[in-house]
């Protein structure tokens, strides 16, 4: 465990992470926990989410140098909105359970408050997500749960949204 | 009374197209019609024009005409993804001088048929701010609270929350 946390990197998201990010978007065991179900979702998916590459918003988790998951803050296009955001983590199927997800959350609740003054930030999860466990530990606070929100093989799931204030 | 009769009699109802866009400019030109969105300068609302009339293109919008004059419009901002496509959120607009005579709740019954009907939507959902008199015409169309976000939009010194509702269609 000590030798992993060792090896365990975070760096701004490079354009060339793009191949990786494709990788889990593409890994069935991770789309249930996504919107995307094929290969125009996840090109469109991964257009819109390495986008915001370029404003220093995302960061990438390496293991030995190797991208292993991805956290990026949405920042927002508004003045009347731009105090706050959605960001998104996934981490690498292969390498959960590791801390990859904890560190790549410290790390982006520290870009959103120091790097951008962001008063706070926010996702959304399916409700099975095991993100969530890791969401209440950071004292994150649900402020909103719609029923039936994510239809997958003939289930409904609800999408839970969850926020932090960093002011 | 005799004023929503009035109204209500030369209403037409129609698919929106391009040539609505300047409408809509002219509408959220006004402050006090901008304070119920989240754009504030003229870029943001020429960039949230062009996402609504974009989805034109899908059939998803209608426009409301007094007189044959556009006085309302609602968009349909149908999902791009495969396991969402049965919701939809959507977003309305009433001409200020023509508030409160019931063309709001017409509208809003034609798009809820329009999204059951052509593109089988099942919840239909919205997100209104804090204090905007249209969550009443919401609630009595059967939409109910399912989260609130708080702070959401940042004025001056004052924040206002994001309420979010939906409706089931089937």
């Amino acid at each position: 465990m000590a030798e992993t946390e060792e090896e365990l990197d975070i760096r701004y998201t490079h354009i060339t992470d793009e191949t990786y990010l494709r990788g889990w978007l593409m890994n069935p065991e991770l789309q249930h926990f996504l919107p995307v179900s094929n290969e125009q979702e996840v090109h469109n998916t991964l257009q819109c989410w390495l986008g915001f590459c370029r404003y220093s918003a995302s960061l990438t988790a390496t293991l030995n140098g190797t991208p292993c998951g991805i956290a990026t803050l949405f920042l927002m296009p508004y003045q009347k909105v731009s105090h706050h955001c959605l960001f998104k983590i996934m981490v690498d199927p292969m390498h959960q359970k590791k801390g990859v997800g904890n560190s790549l959350l410290k790390n982006v609740i520290h870009l959103a408050k120091i790097y951008f003054k962001l008063e706070e930030i926010y996702t959304e999860v399916v409700e099975d997500n095991p993100l969530i466990h890791l969401l209440r530990k950071y004292d994150f606070y649900q402020f909103a749960e719609q029923k039936d929100y994510v239809k997958e093989n003939d289930r409904y799931y609800a999408r839970l949204l969850f926020g932090i204030s960093l002011i | 009374m005799n004023r929503q009769k009035k109204t209500l009699s030369n209403l037409s109802f129609r698919l929106t197209d391009s040539s609505d866009a300047p409408y809509l400019t002219k509408w959220l030109s006004d402050p006090e019609v901008l304070h119920w969105f989240p754009m504030l300068t003229q870029p943001e609302v020429a960039d949230a024009i062009r996402i609504w009339i974009g989805y034109s293109r899908l059939g998803s919008g209608l426009t409301v005409e007094h007189n044959n004059v556009p006085c309302g419009m609602a968009t349909l901002y149908i999902q791009a993804y495969e396991k969402l496509k049965h919701t939809c959120l959507f977003s309305i607009i009433i001409q200020k001088d023509k508030r409160g005579c019931g063309i709001g709740h017409l509208l809003m019954e034609k798009l809820i048929k329009l999204a059951q009907e052509k593109f089988k939507i099942s919840i239909l959902h919205l997100e209104v701010y804090e204090g905007n008199p249209a969550r009443k015409m919401y609630a009595k169309l059967g939409f109910a609270e399912f989260g609130r976000q708080e702070r959401f939009i940042k004025g001056k010194n004052t924040y206002l929350a994001k309420v979010f509702m939906q409706k089931r269609l089937i």
